[in-house]
């Protein structure tokens, strides 16, 4: 215990400093409190009250993680979160660190998004009380491996904690179910909710089994309205209604997972459901940002399923929207860009909007485009291709900014200037 | 031109793990810009297939457990790969298919996927994988890709190559050479897709295929390639 209060002094000095100097850097406390004290982790999850929930998934961590978090402060509880976008060990232990008070941490509960390859150490770390897998997709290869290795990653973490909420439709995550028993709730969409989001797999001919068994959280309903949707879901007997300001059926199934795992607490969703309608979209989660009088809607694309969710989104937009894509291939986004010939690109020839292609491999993107019959313009430069996107656009318009993790931060510091990520991410 | 080109996906479901799909997207879009009318018909495991009614054959790669399933399958048609091969039916073997279109892949857990010895080469899994952006000199100009893989393929002598590795790993990081050609079989380690940016080898591929049709070198019309020429580069100067 000497060591993780050690740990936790010095912690703190190493943010202190660096806010000082101006950096925004968040893994840094994490990083001196692992060096100091290699248990911290254990040792301060195991003193909260209330336990800890990890949302770990290929898609949804952030959205469901933030959801579960708003409906539980929102009945009083005390959360933590590691809401900077941090979601490996050295994330988790800064957050931890950061909310020690008087020598404990000042929280009844904590929430943590969960990298799907770290929480294979950090799972068994944190033996959480509740365990949410989103989906289970086809990421960036040279930097996860092949989603059989992330499977079994996600198997230990699952094997290391007390409920399992999982994701029915979803064959790989339905694997993780086998012989778990109670030990495991199932959330999913009735059928016409399942076409509308088919499993990447599913695209490439691959019928595998979902699970087959008694949903604990059946998704009836995801009707867009207005920039967000309203969403009906039922667990067990009780029929929740929410409306939520983040759109796409993808949203709709992070709500029913997010339910799920309240109640798996003791809550009632019906009454917990209530803080959802005022949840704004996290950053780059289909937000909605102001600039130079028109709105951007941005949405975090990184990989096959994610961006045909986000083409999904697009096809479901009426009305024409100028659409730029913006892929980066720094470490974080993957280096190889080889995933958007995976994507369904082709899928919106038919629709009205107009597309810009950006980032660094902003000539890919387009290339894509050319083979799907879009014709696009390209701008690697972050601040003339938001000019172009919005000038292409009336006033109070809504344009479309769909950037890959590093085009996101990079474009963030264009449209929301001088905010420190912290600010934005939560 | 009467019957549709033909582009044959083999193993579209299982070997197709990064992109390969654009290969065949390449392929389609550029015959058509043309005026060639394409069919594209997917051979999974199990499913009859005569390769000789296909103009060009296109597979890519896979997880080790993937190779596993269709190893077998692959197995059973290596008789009619083979004369198809012979016949000039051209063939595209991306990553984990190129390995199996040589004669072996040993895994890095020691045990042996036989494959079918089109190219004379074996792969030996295992030790660092090779990821990165890679440019290959070919005699189609130089071809750039995206490679990531553990498997190391040593060509046997007078096993030609696809191409000389400029930057990045290729084979196996110690020969220099990327891919196999044999006849109108090529082998690759390049994802990015490969074939999308770099037409000269897509284009290659379907004048190949068009002369085993008619007899005759095609007149293919020329394409505005800059979309494709400025991904290229972008992707060749890029760690």
């Amino acid at each position: 215990m000497l060591r993780t209060r050690a740990a936790v002094a010095v912690a703190r000095l190493a943010r202190f400093a660096s806010r000082v100097m101006g950096r925004g850097g968040t893994a840094l406390p994490g990083l001196v409190a692992l060096r100091i004290d290699p248990s911290v982790i254990e040792t301060l999850a195991a003193s909260l009250p209330e336990g800890v929930i990890v949302v770990t998934g290929t898609n949804g961590k952030t959205t469901t993680s933030k959801m579960i978090a708003t409906m539980l402060t929102g009945s009083g509880r005390t959360v933590l979160a590691n809401r900077t976008g941090s979601n490996l060990a050295r994330g988790v232990a800064a957050a931890l660190v950061g909310a020690v008070r008087g020598g404990r941490v000042a929280a009844d509960i904590a929430v943590f998004e969960i990298d799907e390859a770290a929480v294979r150490q950090l799972g068994p770390r944190l033996h959480p009380r509740v365990i949410v897998v989103t989906n289970l997709a086809r990421d960036q290869l040279d930097r996860y491996g092949e989603l059989e290795t992330t499977a079994r990653h996600v198997a230990a973490a699952v094997a290391a904690s007390g409920i399992a909420v999982l994701a029915a439709d979803d064959p790989i995550v339905a694997r993780l179910g086998e012989g778990r028993g109670e030990g495991a709730v199932w959330f999913g969409g009735e059928p016409a909710i399942r076409a509308a989001m088919p499993h990447d797999r599913a695209l490439y001919g691959h019928v595998e089994p979902r699970f087959g068994g008694r949903l604990d959280a059946l998704l009836r309903e995801a009707t867009p309205q207005g920039d967000g949707q309203v969403v009906r879901v039922d667990i067990g007997s009780r029929e929740v209604a929410v409306r939520l300001q983040v759109p796409g059926v993808y949203n709709a199934y992070n709500a029913a997972a997010a339910l799920l795992a309240v109640a798996q607490l003791g809550i009632d969703p019906v009454a917990a459901a209530v803080h959802l309608a005022d949840m704004p979209a996290a950053f780059g989660r289909g937000q909605i940002v102001p600039y130079r009088d028109r709105r951007v809607r941005v949405v975090l694309v990184k990989n096959p399923a994610g961006f045909n969710q986000a083409i999904a989104l697009l096809r479901a937009e009426a009305e024409p929207c100028p659409v730029l894509v913006a892929i980066n291939d720094h470490h974080a986004d993957g280096r190889d860009v080889s995933w958007l010939w995976d994507s369904a690109v082709e899928t919106l020839a038919d629709t009205p909007h107009r597309f810009g292609a950006g980032g660094i491999r902003a000539a890919d993107m387009a290339l894509r485009f050319k083979y799907a019959g879009i014709q696009a313009w390209v701008e690697p430069d972050e601040r003339r291709a938001l000019d172009r996107l919005v000038d292409d656009a009336p006033s109070g318009a809504t344009v479309y900014l769909i950037p890959t993790y590093t085009a996101l931060l990079s474009y963030l510091e264009i449209l929301l200037p001088g905010k420190r990520p912290e600010e934005v991410w939560s | 031109m009467t019957a549709p080109f033909v582009v044959a996906h083999l193993y579209r479901r299982r070997m197709n793990i990064y992109g390969d799909t654009g290969n065949v997207t390449a392929l389609c879009r550029r015959l058509e810009w043309r005026g060639v009318a394409v069919r594209v018909v997917s051979i999974d495991e199990g499913d009859r297939f005569e390769f000789e009614e296909a103009d060009i054959v296109v597979a890519g790669g896979g997880e080790d457990s993937s190779q596993l399933a269709i190893a077998d399958d692959l197995v059973s048609r290596s008789e009619a790969v083979h004369r198809a091969v012979r016949a000039g039916v051209v063939f595209l073997t991306v990553c984990g298919t190129y390995q199996l279109f040589g004669r072996r892949f040993v895994t890095t857990d020691g045990s042996e996927i036989p494959g079918i010895a089109v190219f004379a080469a074996d792969t030996i899994g295992g030790g660092r994988r090779m990821i990165g952006n890679v440019v290959v000199d070919s005699p189609w100009g130089s071809l750039v890709g995206f490679e990531n893989h553990s498997g190391r393929t040593r060509l046997d002598p007078g096993q030609a190559s696809l191409g000389r590795v400029r930057r990045g790993f290729g084979n196996d990081d110690t020969s220099g050479f990327e891919g196999a050609v044999v006849g109108n079989c090529f082998g690759t380690y390049l994802h990015g897709s490969v074939l999308p940016k770099n037409p000269g080898f897509a284009d290659e591929l379907i004048r190949r295929a068009l002369r085993r049709r008619t007899g005759t070198d095609p007149d293919l019309a020329p394409l505005d390639d800059a979309v494709e020429e400025r991904a290229a580069a972008v992707a060749a100067s890029r760690p």
